[in-house]
């Protein structure tokens, strides 16, 4: 927030960024490293699909291994609070200097851009899914680096 | 900093030196006021600007190791040889430094530090030339031209934000955002309200959560809606007068214009953790001030020691408190 304010600016801006493997798969990536999230902070400020592809095109470079075992998305009410765990369970994936044999080694990168707005007559917070940006392996990797990877 | 001789000063307005001679002496005798207004009176404006201007430069700089390392390397320079600060060449490193930090971050660089980095280029355009009133007449342009450009483009902004107008923005800042969080305590809100909403903030943003419907209650008052509706016109009222009264170029205005610029400053940046901001505006309001209301340019140099003093602790004193 500076001179020129409104509710539209980073701080009620975020990302929701996955992994989609070749078969359809996706993986959450809920703890991106420091340049990782850099990228995605820029381009959160400018959301432009090339500041995006910036930051993808990084964070598909990680190697991302699974840290934990499936965890189950959690159901959670208005009030902030954990209701019950749906179905659904995804892995939580962190970024490696070792490169794991059995994960897909040219993954899409999905990035969520949600807004934050604020309605003062209700005192409600809602989030919006403002754009769904996906790119494919070509676009991320190019011929450079399809990780083939003999 | 180099002070400019009373002689040198009288010289070049007799009027205003035999005025404030009056004053120090009525007003300011026992509290030092007079002395104070007669020191500032007495500053060499394109010196003190340079400066403040620099010294902005090294306490609010710009987060990048490429302005870093010029800014204190300049700053060696100033505290080896001070003759340095009138070079055109210590002023295009700084300069060159800063535009090379923006254009490498532009994206994430506030605003107020893009209006560093054009002062740091007048500055370096003023010590291109060698004639005393040439550099002050690009000086007072270039500082009235960027006080009119900011606010009043500031002001058409917010006025074309509904979010903003309708105060929905401060309200939801006195809530979540921490900056606030001292400030919203002194009017009345629950500093735990933001650490709950900030908990809540965090299932939103989890993909490990699905909250129902996208959206969450905020335990509010209507304290907090008054407080933000009054934020955000006393904001735009002010930012709208400065720059429409320094637009006129009169006096009279000029000097309602510094009144309420000065009022802004002081008030703004004790909640507003925004420090820099304030200070490149005292150097810009001080820079116009400081020929035309020696009262004024003073109160300016004590806004400089108000700006260094808000950044004492204080939030975390109300929060404890």
């Amino acid at each position: 927030m500076g001179m020129f304010a409104a509710a539209d600016e980073l701080a009620n801006r975020y990302a929701k960024v996955f992994l989609v493997h070749s078969d359809g798969s996706r993986d959450p990536l809920p703890q991106l490293t420091p340049e990782d999230q850099d990228l995605l902070s820029r381009a959160l400020e400018y959301p432009a699909r090339e500041n995006f592809l910036r930051a993808a095109r990084m964070i598909g470079s990680e190697n991302w291994i699974p840290a934990f075992q499936r965890r189950p998305v959690l159901k959670v009410n208005g009030n902030g609070d954990p209701v019950s765990a749906e179905d659904k369970a995804f892995r939580v994936m962190v970024a490696s200097p070792l490169r794991s044999e059995s994960e897909d080694r040219n993954p899409s990168v999905e990035i969520q851009f949600w807004k934050l707005t604020y309605d003062p007559h209700t005192r409600r917070l809602h989030c919006s899914l403002a754009e769904t940006l996906l790119f494919g392996s070509q676009e991320l990797y190019g011929s450079r680096r399809m990780r083939n990877d003999s | 900093m180099k002070i400019a001789s009373s002689r040198r000063s009288s010289a070049i307005n007799p009027r205003q030196s035999r005025g404030a001679s009056k004053t120090g002496r009525s007003a300011g005798s026992s509290f030092g006021v007079g002395h104070l207004i007669e020191f500032t009176r007495n500053l060499d404006l394109i010196q003190t600007i340079s400066v403040l201007t620099l010294v902005l430069a090294i306490i609010f700089q710009l987060d990048h190791w490429l302005f870093r390392i010029v800014s204190g390397i300049c700053f060696l320079m100033f505290a080896l040889r001070p003759s340095s600060l009138r070079q055109p060449l210590f002023w295009f490193a700084l300069a060159l430094a800063g535009t090379i930090t923006i254009i490498l971050t532009w994206e994430q660089v506030d605003n107020h530090k893009y209006l560093l980095v054009y002062w740091t280029w007048v500055l370096f355009v003023v010590h291109l030339f060698r004639d005393a009133e040439q550099q002050k007449h690009i000086l007072l342009f270039n500082a009235r031209f960027f006080l009119c450009l900011i606010f009043l483009a500031a002001s058409a902004q917010k006025l074309a934000s509904p979010s903003y107008r309708s105060g929905e923005m401060f309200e939801h800042y006195l809530y979540v955002d921490p900056r606030f969080a001292a400030f919203g305590k002194l009017v009345g809100i629950n500093p735990v309200v933001g650490d709950v909403v900030t908990r809540k903030m965090h299932f939103l943003r989890s993909p490990f959560a699905d909250v129902e419907g996208n959206d969450i209650h905020i335990e509010g008052s209507d304290r907090a809606r008054i407080a933000a509706v009054a934020m955000t016109w006393w904001d735009l009222g002010l930012q709208l007068a400065i720059g429409a009264l320094l637009l006129l170029r009169w006096r009279r205005t000029d000097e309602i214009a510094h009144i309420v610029l000065l009022f802004f400053i002081f008030t703004t940046y004790l909640p507003a953790p925004v420090f820099g901001f304030g200070w490149i505006l005292a150097i810009m309001g001080f820079t116009l001030a400081k020929d035309k209301f020696p009262r004024i340019a003073t109160a300016y140099l004590l806004s400089f020691f108000a700006i260094l003093l808000y950044q004492l602790p204080w939030r975390d004193w109300v929060l404890r408190s």
